[in-house]
């Protein structure tokens, strides 16, 4: 114990005579840059841990099979910086022949991460729902403007979660007579929430995006 | 090598000298007074313990000891009505000052040596709040206790994070000096507290003018000195040992302080565990706003005659959650939530904390030491510090457990500085203040940081001299700093972007304090501050919920004045530091009676860094508003008001209020979530009841003001989605500050506490929001979600060891 009392005394005193005398001033900036230099000279150089963004949906690809039929029609919505400033592009309209049946696929893409989104809501069904609306008399079946107005309103959902809930990744529908609108589809976050009457206003939203269509 | 053995030598022979010598020369003089009242007690009896040596002071509480032998001591100092108290001194330092409890009270008498522990710029005006008074507040977080002060507000996500706000400035733009220790943390935004735990502090300090000169950049508003209890020398084992419950949240916590003092060495434990379940407003449960906090210290001082030195350790460790109805997906989800009450997914009480929630860990380590010789002293101080942050958001699948923020910093710092004896009448400090952070993106958060990992080295040097001349004190600083930073960051493709970033500036000082009478004071003091734009205000980018923000070097303007966003790399523009000049002044004035303290001050902030609204942007889903960071001069002005009145032995009043003044001038302009004025009335009795020692009940009005220098401009989301189905940009014209919601009203609360000492158990009895009142504050991020909390009541339980 003394010793170290003696060490500390003497570092201290060393301290003070090296800042008593005029002379060493040199001595004492040699010193202060020689700490400085130990600042700099520690920097490491590392980069942040590449992450793959696995989140955010940039592209979502509506496809459009007609039944008994080869056509397919594809209409897409991409937003190449995700969240960024830059806003989505709807890149093409919907465009169906009157009086036909189409068995509707969504499909939701991470292009920047290249990965598929569907496969992850579709696993997590119970959580996720998606409402659909479109201008009325588009459709003849189903009937009305959609689920969006009214959760009641009828949609052809072909796909259930665990519960027996819709999902929405895959619907049927039957065109009417010619007519254009548009068609708006929401994909809602519902962990908890989601049920047989859950409405659009709950849960947060992945998806809001409207569509031209045209029958013709 | 040879001179350097003779030296030591030298200096051996001349240690012994003074131990043997036994010349009765050495002296001590200091000043005794009432802890309660502050006022110099008279004839009281101070000894040299073990000797006959001793004197009586005078009729100014003045005393002086001449013909002491030993160069140091223990004063040992008794008066009638006046818990006896030991001191152990040494010539080495000041003169002590001596605040003596009375026999009423179980306070511990109180030694100060020196001006005052923290402040070595006396021309600024501070305000403490003392362990008395913390004890009251001390239940709530960090930001909550700072805010009891006036001149301070608070910045809110929720209840859980609450940051100070000083005269108007917050996060970067004040300091936070923990222990001695400038605080180091993620400090950006409104969702980032401090990581201090208030209940093991003892005393908390605010410097309310620019007081970069001395604690470095960042300090444009001023700064938050917390200090843990002093470790003092020749103590028997004391502490206190705390109990506390409160019926909102039905949270529980536990506090243990203890201390012991040897001849040479004094120790210090603390440690406090909090549990905290959902909060309840008025009508509804705020679920996910539970808490849990783990927070411990220990620390030893060393004293050798004229050297100290301290080591001291603390680690702070929280997890706290996030009102779940505060998550929207967009601007509808944001329309719903705000016309919603109670909010989504309201469920009931439970302690259970899930997402969106925050983790967060603190250590610091401190190394002290102090060489004092007469008249002067040099002072070193190492410190080290690891903050660690993580915060999980409500994500998809596996993504849900993995943080989307995990951040790691840790910092390095030295400080030397001599308080250099009197020369001609200037008293003064010379310091170098030296700073190495390490800032770092922890791995498998499956999104991409947009915090580069930084280094920053930071290097500054000050003086500070001041001179007496009669009633008055002059004081002038200057100070240097420069900053070198290194940062790595990924851009939105994921490639690499590096950038090296120099800055510097030169700060300055100046005061004056003069004394009108031995109780009435008024201080003046202008000086400039500065902070260099912080790695956020460069590199922000994306959506934060319902807001989306692209920081300074992420963006650009083309030809035609349209913003253009493009990979950092690409980006050249300049970024000014946000320089600022303030002024304040203050008059105090106490006596036996009143207690009066006003300060009016102003600050005018040169590019200051903000977001404004810059127009909209359509994602997958839906439309959001987007803010760019922009700078622009601001002018902030403000009046600060304390005055204690005691109406008899029985009664007293308090008074405290503040208002601010704030404007973008060069905008013309409101920025927004500036706080808005309040005040508050407390009325206390101390009446003298049987079997109760003292007793205390205060019953406290505080009214908060509607901010009316909230922007104007108010668009509603309604107004957004309209104007986006007519393919309108509302904000790309108009880029004026707008809010999506008005300004709530002003509210009224009644918090009523009752406070009593038996012998050595004090039993402190709180009703906050008595009334039950609901409503909202304008400076909670949260306000559009959710009322702020009902009625508690808090029971504290406090035995003295």
């Amino acid at each position: 114990m003394k010793l170290v009392e003696i060490l500390v005394f003497h570092l201290f005193t060393a301290f003070e005579s090296l800042i008593r005398t005029p002379v060493q001033i040199e001595k004492l900036i040699l010193i202060i840059s020689f700490i400085l230099s130990l600042y700099v000279s520690c920097n490491d150089d590392d980069v942040p841990p590449a992450e793959n963004e696995e989140e955010i949906i940039t592209d979502v690809i509506l496809s459009f099979d007609a039944l008994g039929g080869v056509t397919t029609i594809t209409a897409r919505a991409v937003d190449p910086d995700g969240e960024g400033p830059e806003s989505i592009q709807i890149l093409d309209d919907i465009v169906l022949e009157p009086n036909k049946t189409y068995h509707l696929k969504i499909a939701l893409e991470n292009s920047v991460a290249g990965e598929s989104i569907t496969d992850e809501v579709a696993a997590e069904a119970a959580e996720h729902l998606i409402f659909l609306a479109w201008t009325d008399g588009l459709f003849s079946d189903p009937d009305g403007n959609g689920n969006i107005d009214n959760r009641a309103d009828p949609i052809n959902y072909l796909d259930q979660d665990s519960d027996g809930l819709p999902l929405g990744l895959e619907t049927l529908w039957t065109t009417g007579e010619i007519g254009a609108g548009n068609f708006r589809v929401v994909l809602k976050h519902q962990p908890g929430i989601k049920s047989s009457s859950s409405t659009v206003t709950q849960g947060e939203t992945d998806v809001d995006l409207i569509w031209d269509l045209r029958v013709e | 090598m040879r001179s350097l053995q003779i030296y030591f030598l030298i200096i051996l022979i001349q240690n012994t000298l003074n131990l043997t010598a036994q010349n009765c020369t050495y002296e001590v003089e200091g000043n005794i007074y009432d802890l309660n009242t502050r006022m110099p007690i008279p004839y009281v009896t101070v000894q040299i313990e073990g000797t006959q040596n001793g004197n009586v002071a005078d009729d100014s509480g003045f005393f002086k000891i001449n013909n002491i032998c030993q160069s140091e001591f223990n004063l040992s100092i008794s008066h009638v009505g006046y818990h006896k108290t030991v001191h152990h001194h040494d010539i080495y330092h000041e003169s002590p000052k001596i605040y003596l409890a009375s026999d009423e009270f179980v306070l511990e008498s109180v030694v100060i040596e020196g001006q005052k522990p923290t402040g070595d710029l006396t021309s600024t005006t501070s305000t403490l709040i003392k362990a008395e008074d913390l004890e009251v507040v001390q239940s709530g977080s960090f930001g909550d206790v700072a805010g009891s002060i006036a001149g301070i507000s608070t910045i809110s996500t929720g209840q859980n994070i609450v940051k100070p706000v000083l005269h108007g400035l917050h996060s970067n733009r004040i300091l936070i000096i923990n222990n001695g220790i400038r605080h180091e943390f993620q400090n950006w935004g409104v969702e980032h507290a401090p990581e201090i735990d208030p209940s093991l502090a003892d005393n908390l300090e605010v410097i309310k003018g620019a007081a970069t000169v001395r604690y470095g950049a960042d300090a444009l508003g001023g700064v938050i000195l917390i200090n843990p209890p002093k470790i003092e020398l020749s103590e028997h084992l004391h502490g206190e040992i705390k109990l506390a419950g409160n019926s909102n949240g039905r949270s529980g916590e536990s506090t243990i302080k203890l201390q012991k003092g040897f001849n040479r060495f004094g120790l210090l434990a603390e440690a406090s565990l909090l549990k905290q379940g959902d909060l309840r407003a008025p009508d509804y449960n705020l679920s996910n706003t539970g808490k849990n906090e783990l927070s411990f210290a220990t620390g030893a001082n060393y004293h050798l005659s004229n050297i100290d030195i301290e080591l001291y350790y603390s680690h702070f460790s929280q997890e706290l959650g996030i009102l779940r109805g505060s998550v929207v997906g967009d601007l509808n989800d944001l329309d719903g939530a705000i016309s919603n009450e109670p909010p989504q997914n309201t469920r009931s009480f439970s302690y259970r904390i899930k997402t969106p929630r925050q983790e967060v860990d603190h250590d610091l380590v401190k190394l002290k030491g102090a060489y004092l010789k007469e008249n002067q002293s040099f002072n070193f101080q190492y410190g080290y510090q690891v903050n660690r942050r993580m915060e999980f958001d409500i994500r998809r699948g596996s993504n849900n457990d993995a943080p989307s923020i995990s951040l790691q910093l840790i910092s390095h710092s030295l400080d030397l500085d001599w308080n250099h004896p009197q020369i001609n009448n200037l008293n003064g400090i010379i310091g170098i203040q030296t700073l190495y952070q390490d800032n770092n993106n922890l791995p498998g958060t499956n999104t991409i940081s947009f915090i580069p990992n930084f280094n920053n080295s930071r290097f500054g040097i000050f003086i500070i001299e001041s001179m007496e001349r009669g009633m008055n004190t002059f004081e002038a600083g200057i100070r240097y700093d420069y900053q070198y930073s290194s940062v790595r960051g990924r851009d939105t493709d994921n490639s690499i972007f590096r950038n090296e970033l120099d800055f510097q500036n030169i700060t300055a000082t100046l005061g004056l304090n003069h004394e009108f009478s031995s109780n009435a004071t008024f201080r003046t003091n202008f000086g400039s501050a500065w902070r260099p734009p912080s790695v956020v205000d460069l590199y922000r980018l994306g959506k934060n919920e319902f807001i989306n923000e692209t920081g300074l070097l992420r963006f650009e303007y083309d030809e035609n004045h349209n913003i253009n966003t493009k990979l950092v790399s690409t980006i050249e523009k300049s970024t000014p530091n946000e320089f600022g000049l303030k002024w304040v002044n203050s008059f105090e004035k106490y006596n036996d009676r009143y207690n009066l303290d006003i300060t009016v001050y102003s600050n005018y902030v040169f590019n200051y860094i903000y977001s404004r609204p810059a127009g909209i942007t359509n994602t997958v889903r839906g439309p959001f508003p987007f803010f760019v960071f922009e700078q622009t001069d601001a002018l902030l002005w403000g009046v600060d008001l304390n005055l204690f009145w005691k109406h008899s032995g029985v009664i007293s009043s308090l008074v405290r209020g503040s208002y601010l003044w704030s404007k973008d001038v060069s905008n013309n302009d409101f920025f927004v979530g500036q706080p808005p004025s309040n005040l508050q009335y407390e009325l206390s009795f101390k009446p003298k009841l049987e079997f109760f020692d003292e007793t205390k009940i205060s019953v406290s009005l505080y009214y908060s003001f509607k901010q009316y220098q909230a922007p104007k401009r108010i668009v509603s989301l309604g107004q957004i989605l309209e104007a986006q189905s007519k393919g309108e940009d509302l904000f790309s014209e108009d880029t004026s500050n707008f809010d999506f919601l008005k300004e709530p009203e002003g509210y009224f609360l009644t918090n009523i506490s009752f406070r009593s000492t038996i012998r050595k158990f004090t039993l402190l009895l709180q009703a906050k929001n008595m009334l039950n009142v609901d409503y909202r504050s304008y400076t909670n991020r949260l306000r559009y979600f959710a009322d702020e909390t009902g009625r508690n009541i808090g029971l504290s339980f406090i035995y003295r060891i």
